[in-house]
């Protein structure tokens, strides 16, 4: 369930530092995409580089007001394999969450993140997507912890007190 | 082929089986609603029928009555027209046809793209204007009101820069060429925007409208990003062996044509005319040198093999005789590298570069001419 299948392509982003003057097709994109989210930053969103490794950011999302997660501010991590635009990044919550697309480890479950990427994806419409997810949480495919997606199922309203108790524990 | 002639055939065949069977088609053509309404008025068919007729026909009558006239009439006019239409083959009024369309589409194509360029330099003035103003913010942008919006629907949505060599997609969106190649290699056949599949993605043509206009609205990127190709390639060159490496450097340095020889003659100041004349010089040398030098290499032309064959009939030493030729030229060829690298070594400490590069190529020539008149002594 957890993608394992991208696990080779993260390794070699973490593995080898890239250095921000890098004239990679990867490394151009992910400049880009920096200058497009600082002229236009998304709603609720924010990313950006977490130091001078440009394939290594650090992203913001504000829970949306209505769901559990409202008031909440969750930190994810995002990793750019180095041949981006062609793989998924790696997005991970770093703030716990109660979630069932979000495993224990925090990493995200989410089609567009696996076999449904596509190169024409940007950081923007990720953080878009897993602020969805936030509000409409998907328990049947990409359900990472089951026992989460059942009782949002099954009691919603139990679920949701659950993670807005998480979300004043851990992401205020 | 048959295809094209068939093609041709076909409407004259048409025409002709329209002409014989005239009075069937056109009872056949006409609604039987149409027929009775003719019976009710209480018409003669066959009057409905000539009227037909002269309405069919009124265009080529049309035509042949100009040809009369801008013929004067040398052939004396025959009373009976009916004998020559059908005599007469209706192709070559169809030909005329087809110029007829084509021709005004050209002459519009032209204007369009005459509009294009003057909107190209009107940016390129705008842009230049604009730096002049304020140097800092790039030029070309923000000249036209709609220019980031252009710039944003013409970005490729895989490398977020501007289309370069677009490729368009059965499903019409378009990306790099190199960018939607490497997608369907990386990521499978299928549109990067709207997930549909691609039926090849190996025949990722260039979309030329496309790619134009992306060249006349965006000048400087696409300068830009097509002399990162050419450095890139330098270097891809220089990693396949330094001999073709010397050779794509000493005919890119040589070659006035070559963006880079001219870029340095306006950066110097030189007297244009007379340093021209002498990179055409050098040009002109580093050509016939090089075929020299291939001639001489083994096997690379049908001359030399026709001179190896010959070598090896007279006898067995030949072919030691050709190794150590072969030996001679590599021996020469790292020599000249040598020198070349000198020759650079000096153009980075800004001396004249060209006359020290005359000078190897005089005496890379000198050594040429030499090795080959002992060749022939041998």
């Amino acid at each position: 369930m957890i993608s394992g299948g991208g696990n080779s392509s993260w390794s070699c982003s973490t593995s080898s530092w890239v250095p921000t003057t890098s004239v990679s097709a990867s490394g151009k994109r992910i400049q880009r995409e920096m200058v497009e989210l600082n002229n236009d930053p998304p709603p609720h969103c924010s990313a950006g580089p977490k130091g001078d490794n440009l394939y290594h950011w650090i992203a913001t999302i504000i829970g949306t007001p209505g769901t559990p997660y409202q008031g909440g501010i969750f930190f994810l991590e995002i990793k750019f394999p180095s041949d981006y635009p062609f793989m998924p990044p790696r997005v991970v919550f770093k703030t716990r969450i109660y979630h069932c697309n979000v495993d224990s480890e925090g990493l995200v479950s989410m089609g567009i993140l696996k076999d449904d990427w596509s190169p024409a994806l940007t950081i923007t419409k990720v953080l878009l997507a897993v602020r969805s997810i936030l509000t409409n949480p998907d328990p049947y495919n990409n359900a990472v912890v089951p026992g989460i997606a059942h009782l949002y199922l099954r009691d919603k309203a139990k679920h949701d007190d659950i993670a807005a108790e998480w979300t004043v524990r851990f992401a205020k | 082929m048959a295809v094209g002639e068939e093609q041709k055939r076909s409407p004259r065949e048409q025409k002709m089986l329209l002409a014989d069977s005239n009075g069937q088609n056109m009872t056949a053509l006409f609604s039987p609603r149409f027929k009775s309404a003719a019976a009710m008025a209480g018409w003669d068919e066959e009057a409905l029928l000539l009227a037909s007729l002269v309405v069919e026909d009124t265009p080529d009558r049309d035509s042949k009555h100009k040809r009369r006239f801008v013929l004067h009439s040398k052939t004396p006019p025959t009373n009976s027209s009916r004998k020559r239409r059908s005599q007469r083959t209706p192709q070559p009024v169809a030909i005329l046809d087809l110029d007829e369309e084509e021709t005004p589409r050209k002459d519009s194509g032209r204007k369009k793209k005459g509009k294009k360029i003057s909107e190209g330099s009107k940016v390129e003035e705008g842009g230049n204007e604009l730096t002049e103003k304020n140097p800092g913010v790039s030029s070309s942008s923000s000249v036209l009101p709609c220019i980031d919006k252009l710039r944003e629907e013409l970005s490729c949505a895989i490398c977020l820069e501007i289309c370069y060599e677009p490729s368009t997609t059965p499903c019409g969106h378009s990306f790099c060429r190199k960018c939607l190649r490497s997608a369907a290699d990386k990521c499978g056949k299928r549109c990067p925007k709207c997930r549909q599949l691609i039926s090849n993605g190996r025949s990722c043509t260039v979309n030329t409208v496309l790619w134009n206009t992306i060249q006349l609205l965006f000048p400087q990127e696409i300068e830009a990003r097509k002399a990162a190709g050419i450095l890139n390639g330098r270097q891809q060159a220089q990693n396949l062996s330094p001999e073709s490496a010397f050779y794509a450097t000493l005919m890119n340095r040589s070659t006035p044509p070559s963006g880079e020889a001219s870029g340095r003659i306006s950066r110097r100041n030189v007297a244009t005319t007379t340093s021209r004349t002498q990179e055409d010089e050098d040009a002109a040398l580093a050509r016939r040198l090089q075929r020299e030098i291939d001639e001489q290499s083994p096997g690379t032309t049908t001359r030399s093999r026709v001179h190896n064959a010959r070598m090896r009939a007279r006898g067995g030493i030949s072919t030691s005789q050709h190794e150590d030729a072969a030996l001679a030229l590599r021996l020469q060829r790292e020599e000249f590298m040598q020198t070349y690298r000198g020759s650079q070594e000096h153009v980075s400490s800004r001396l004249p570069s060209s006359t020290l590069a005359r000078a190897n190529l005089r005496s890379m020539a000198s050594r040429a001419m030499n090795l080959r008149i002992s060749d022939r002594r041998r």
